[in-house]
């Protein structure tokens, strides 16, 4: 060992780092060291600039202005193999991973040091050696789709160890981990750093960088805000450097009672794409005026869930009832009709018509209807007072007439989404994971809207892998394990430890 | 650091000026890679241009002549723009074509001259149509409901649609065949009656059709129902699916629609100048012109009929330059190569370049929230 | 015995399907980049002319072959360009190429004082072997009769086949046309990954062409090649992106090509089916494989790219 390698040393330093995207600043004068031997964790909210700033360390991105030293000496990474040179790697909150190719394959998919030929063998039995010894067991022949989530993340993990990475960034690992999962990444994080590598731990969670870091720094509004040994930090101190104030929890009224079932399922069964059973045999009924939350690791059959209940999808059985109406196996037009809103989980993958513009999006379910159409013909006008009225309505900003929508920020998208949606004076307004993704103030101002709707009657689903969000909105909560529900706890018992026992599946329902 | 890369940049939307003026730059540098190929085997650029402008646009004979062949060019290349918006990839609109023309000569020869051209000539045209559409179908049916890549099919249906005319004019003594001329087989002149009338040395009301359908094609698109849901489907499948939109329906309407220009493309021009199904007349490659108007037109309906016209006077001036002992296949090779500059083109019309250093205020609309 | 039109058919099927062995596992290869080349034909056509005319130069078959390779690798250049830098469309793109390309060809074909159109090669490939083994029955002719660029084709596949599934670069190869930010994490530099297999499919195209002119149609003449091009795009699915098996699927079209000769010569009934007729075979075949093939969710199990003909942004937010 060198001694530029020995613990505590500076492994990586930026300064003053600049990254801009479009004109926006994602990152603005930020400098952060980080030492060998050392769990730092990166805090900060969404959008605070943490995954910029990681994928600048990884290569991904060059930065516009600033400099970057690994063991003391300058570097400009041109790609991410630049990065893994200099032994820098990132586990992305989005998984790289090729997903029609076998687990080793991925291990060994741009290694600099393998030969010309490959040795599919040799390979496997490294992949599950390595694995063994890290605590994160796979099975290196799979391939990487047919894989869970957590499995996916270990592949992602041991992709970096194979190469020997000194340095490894994890991008926010807990998202996708139940509560329990995250505990055994953990351990194997102090097991990384204790044998002198370092890794970067990017979060939002106050009590995971607690627990596992020696050293955190906050990010807000894209610039280091400061940073501390976690044992010296009070997590109340922490929560004011990232979020700027004081945290301000939505307020909710108490119901006022609520009105009767709107949405009824009744043993749901919807298929995968893959064409298995997705949900299994789903029950619920959601109230006027109330939130039903629907808590769960993503992946367990909530995709298809909302699929089955808008009309995207037709179900293999069961029933779907808007009041008194039987919308079961009805195309989508017949739900929109019925009076079922949707906001899903990926707003310009679906949802948004990204190379539309702003009118034409806001009129997307209206347009059948006078006054945007008359007849088989379109009247242009109404779209535009239309959207002009929505627009200042809902605060969209950045709107140019006759751009895509495409160039919002991501807030802004989703305020114009949601306004459509409530626009229709919805029945049932089924919402995935509405505030992902967003920063402070427009997660605040898309939970107004949903809270609103809910004082208004509707009732509402809300479809998240975000406990906070979930416990910021619901009136009840349901956990989906496995394509069923494994437990209710209603708003006022529900705390996060118990939740996440039943998103791992240790339930006392059925499953 | 040295010289820093330049960095590419989304643009909102261009402006008019240069969605006009990046296509007439893709047209002038095909221009200078044809006069460098011209130069190089020894003839000069500078000439043979002059004798191709002289030949299109220089007498109204020519002018006829190049609006006769920029009609059928129009329909191909609204064919090509209604489907490419929609990202439906026939490219078969030569097969399409040659449909069109076998159902057009077909429906005037058999309806002979008993009745007047005032009923004759719109079955005629419309026949022709419908051919287009029912050759599309052969590929939109499987695309649409099996989910069967249409690229491929439809190029295959170009060649099979060039042997069944083949068939019908060399391989059999079928009812195209003209009975009369023994020594090389041809087709058989359709009556007058389902002859287009002509108004202008030869040109005859084809064209006229052509531009009135490029406008109905354009409010189709741009300010109806039907054509507001294709957007959308062209846009984000998925999103339209959500929204309620049938979206199967509109990629076989579009599909259909593409096929049904192309048909008449062919019923036009069999009706018009060729007036038989002849083979040598038709086997032209109008159908992947076609797609070079699209692509210059920018997929705009309306422009496809200038464009059109460009391609038209193209297609005219090629014939003539043997006189001057230039190979015709130049104006391939000039189209070709506008094709190539015209796509390269969209690069810059949907992207803007600038160098690193000053980040422009506010670009293109977007703003943290 | 090696009479038997049955051994006569087989041999030119062989033949005739030798430059789509050579196209097909060139766009095998490209569109395991991720990338669509519907340039083909014109990449073919340009091999063809330009291996006719080094050749015609030259005398040396050889030099012919190299510079079509050459002149493919640089004429698929303009739509790596395109596709890879750009990011336009690669249909549109690569149509562009095919009509330019047919352009060209016939415009270098018939251009200058002494044009080529009409001369005959002046070398072209003959078979290794004219007797000896090759007089053997059946076998004698279909496994030892042919001229070397026949065994170069084998050789071609084989190891295209070997190349995509058992190197690094094959496996840098498929990872980028299945999913490309995922290999750009991993480190593979992805614009590298596909110009170079765009332009190496380009050879392959360009070499195939060559075989027409100086093998298959040894008289320079206006359309060498037929619809060979296209024929190769739809062979790639038939060989389900696996370039061994570009072998019998391109000496199937070969025999479906050569079947109206073959026909004409067994008289009544047979030769009174129109040749017209026979022509269409090779292109019904070609639907009837896509529909065999992939109808519903076949094509995803049959081996396509997962990120064919969609453009790649690196920086994308």
């Amino acid at each position: 060992m060198t001694e530029a390698s020995e613990r505590g040393s500076l492994a990586v330093e930026l300064r003053n780092v600049d990254k801009a995207f479009y004109g926006v600043k994602a990152n603005e004068d930020v400098s952060f060291e980080l030492r060998r031997g050392e769990v730092h964790a990166l805090l900060g909210e969404n959008g605070a600039g943490k995954s910029t700033l990681c994928s600048i360390l990884a290569g991904l991105y060059r930065p516009d202005a600033g400099e970057m030293l690994v063991d003391g000496s300058p570097v400009h990474f041109k790609s991410p193999k630049d990065a893994f040179a200099a032994g820098i790697g990132m586990v992305y909150q989005h998984f790289r991973l090729v997903p029609n190719l076998t687990v080793a394959e991925n291990l060994a998919l741009g290694h600099p040091d393998l030969g010309v030929r490959i040795d599919e063998k040799q390979l496997q039995a490294e992949a599950a050696e390595l694995g063994e010894s890290y605590g994160l067991p796979i099975d290196p022949k799979a391939r990487v789709w047919q894989l869970s989530v957590g499995e996916q993340q270990r592949v992602e993990i041991l992709k970096l160890l194979y190469r020997q990475a000194k340095v490894l960034i994890l991008d926010e690992p807990t998202a996708v981990l139940t509560p329990q999962e995250g505990q055994q990444l953990f351990k194997t994080m102090r097991q990384m750093a204790d044998e002198g590598r370092s890794v970067i731990f990017v979060s939002h969670k106050l009590h995971e960088v607690k627990q596992v870091s020696d050293r955190v720094t906050v990010l807000r509004g894209g610039r280091n805000v400061g940073g501390v040994a976690t044992a010296d930090a009070e997590p109340r101190d922490l929560a004011r450097m990232m979020v700027g104030r004081d945290l301000e929890l939505p307020t909710r009224d108490e119901a006022a009672g609520f009105g009767p079932p709107v949405l009824i399922v009744r043993d749901l069964r919807v298929l995968s794409d893959r064409g298995l059973e997705a949900v299994r045999g789903i029950n619920f009924e959601v109230r006027a005026g109330e939130v039903l939350g629907i808590a769960g690791v993503s992946g367990n059959g909530q995709r298809e869930l909302a699929y089955g209940m808008v009309g995207l999808r037709t179900p293999a059985g069961g029933q779907v009832l808007i009041g008194d109406d039987d919308v079961t196996s009805t195309d989508v037009l017949n739900h929109i009709r019925k009076g079922v809103a949707y906001v899903p989980q990926s707003r310009l993958g679906m949802g948004l018509a990204p190379g539309l513009a702003t009118d034409d999006n806001l009129a997307l379910k209206a347009f059948r209807d006078p006054p945007f159409s008359q007849g088989p013909r379109l009247v242009r006008s109404a779209f535009r007072d239309r959207g002009e009225e929505l627009i200042a309505q809902y605060d969209i900003r950045g709107v140019r007439p006759g751009l895509p929508i495409r160039l919002l920020s991501g807030g802004n998208l989703q305020k114009a989404l949601i306004a459509r949606e409530v626009e229709l004076k919805p029945k049932v307004l089924i919402a995935r994971s509405p505030t992902r993704g967003l920063d402070v103030g427009a997660t605040e101002a898309v939970r107004n809207l949903v809270l609103r709707e809910r004082e208004r009657g509707t009732a509402v689903l809300l479809i998240s892998e975000d406990l906070d969000e979930l416990l910021a909105l619901s009136d009840r909560l349901v956990v989906m394990y496995e394509g069923q529900i494994v437990g209710e706890i209603s708003a006022d018992d529900a705390t996060a430890e118990r939740l996440g026992l039943l998103m791992a599946g240790h339930g006392d329902g059925p499953g | 650091m040295t010289a820093r890369r330049l960095i590419v940049e989304p643009r909102g939307l261009a402006s008019i000026q240069l969605t006009l003026l990046i296509p007439l730059l893709a047209v002038f540098a095909a221009l200078i890679v044809g006069g460098v190929f011209l130069a190089l085997t020894g003839d000069n650029p500078f000439s043979v241009y002059r004798h191709m402008v002289d030949t299109a646009f220089g007498s109204s004979r020519g002018l006829s002549e190049t609006l006769i062949s920029a009609t059928p060019l129009i329909l191909t290349g609204l064919a090509a723009a209604v489907a490419f918006k929609m990202l439906v990839w026939n490219i078969g609109a030569e097969g399409q074509f040659l449909l069109g023309a076998i159902f057009s000569s077909g429906m005037a020869i058999a309806m002979g001259d008993g009745a007047p051209a005032v009923v004759v000539v719109p079955v005629v045209v419309i026949a022709g149509g419908i051919g287009g559409a029912l050759w599309a179908s052969i590929s939109a049916i499987p695309r649409v409901y099996l989910g069967v890549n249409e690229i491929i099919t439809t190029l295959m249906l170009n060649f099979i649609a060039l042997n069944l005319m083949n068939y019908l004019i060399f391989g059999s003594s079928s009812p195209w065949r003209d009975p009369a001329v023994s020594t090389f087989p041809s087709g058989r002149p359709i009556p007058d009656s389902g002859r287009l009338p002509e108004f202008f040395n030869r040109l005859d009301i084809g064209f006229i059709i052509a531009a009135v359908l490029a406008l109905v094609a354009w409010f189709l698109i741009g300010k109806t129902r039907w054509g507001f849901e294709v957007q959308v489907v062209g846009d984000s499948p998925d999103t339209a699916r959500y929204a309620g939109i049938g979206v199967p329906r509109k990629i076989l309407g579009v599909f259909l629609l593409s096929g049904l220009f192309a048909g008449l493309a062919g019923g036009l021009y069999v009706a018009g100048p060729v007036g038989a199904l002849d083979p040598r007349s038709l086997d032209l490659g109008l159908g992947f012109t076609g797609i070079i108007v699209a692509a210059l037109a920018r997929l705009n309906p309306v422009a496809v009929i200038p464009v059109g016209i460009l391609m038209g006077a193209l297609n005219n001036s090629g014939p003539s330059l043997q006189s001057i002992g230039v190979p015709p296949e130049i104006v391939i090779m000039l189209q070709g190569a506008i094709l190539i500059f015209a796509v390269g083109g969209e690069f810059f019309i949907a992207n803007r370049l600038r160098r690193p250093e000053k980040a422009p205020a506010g670009v293109a609309g977007l703003e943290a929230a | 015995m090696n009479d038997t039109q049955l051994v006569l058919t087989i041999f030119a099927a062989m033949s005739l399907g030798t430059p789509l062995i050579f196209a097909t596992v060139g766009e095998i290869i490209t569109e395991r980049a991720g990338i669509l080349n519907l340039g083909v034909q014109g990449i073919m056509l340009v091999g063809a002319v330009s291996g006719f005319w080094a050749t015609f130069e030259t005398g040396s078959l050889i030099l012919g072959v190299v510079v079509a390779m050459i002149a493919g690798a640089v004429f698929s250049l303009i739509h790596a360009f395109a596709s890879i830098t750009l990011r336009v469309s690669q249909i549109v793109s690569g149509l562009a190429l095919t009509l330019f390309g047919t352009g060209l060809a016939s415009f270098l074909g018939k251009a200058g004082s002494d044009p080529l159109v009409g001369e005959p090669a002046r070398e072209t490939f003959d078979p290794m072997l004219t007797s000896g083994i090759a007089d053997w029955p059946v076998i004698g002719p279909l496994v030892f009769g042919h001229d070397i660029m026949v065994y170069v084709a084998w050789v071609v596949a084989g190891a295209a086949s070997y190349y995509v599934f058992h190197t690094r670069m094959g496996l840098s190869l498929r990872a980028v046309g299945e999913d490309p930010a995922s290999a750009e994490s991993a480190g593979v530099n992805v614009a590298w990954v596909r110009y170079a297999h765009v332009m190496a499919g380009g050879a392959l195209a360009g070499l195939g062409g060559a075989y027409f002119s100086l093998a298959l149609v040894p008289t320079w003449q206006d359309d060498p090649i037929g619809a060979a091009g296209w024929i190769a795009i739809a062979l790639v699915i038939l060989a389900s992106w696996r370039p061994w098996r570009a072998v019998f699927a391109a000496y199937l079209f070969g025999a479906a090509t050569r079947i109206q000769f073959t026909l004409q010569t067994l008289g009544e009934p047979w030769s009174d089916i129109p040749s017209t007729i026979l022509a269409m075979l090779p292109f019904v075949l070609a639907i009837v494989a896509m529909l065999a093939l992939t109808s519903g969710k076949r094509a995803r199990l049959l081996g396509a790219p997962a990120a064919l003909a969609i453009p790649y942004f690196r920086e994308q937010r």
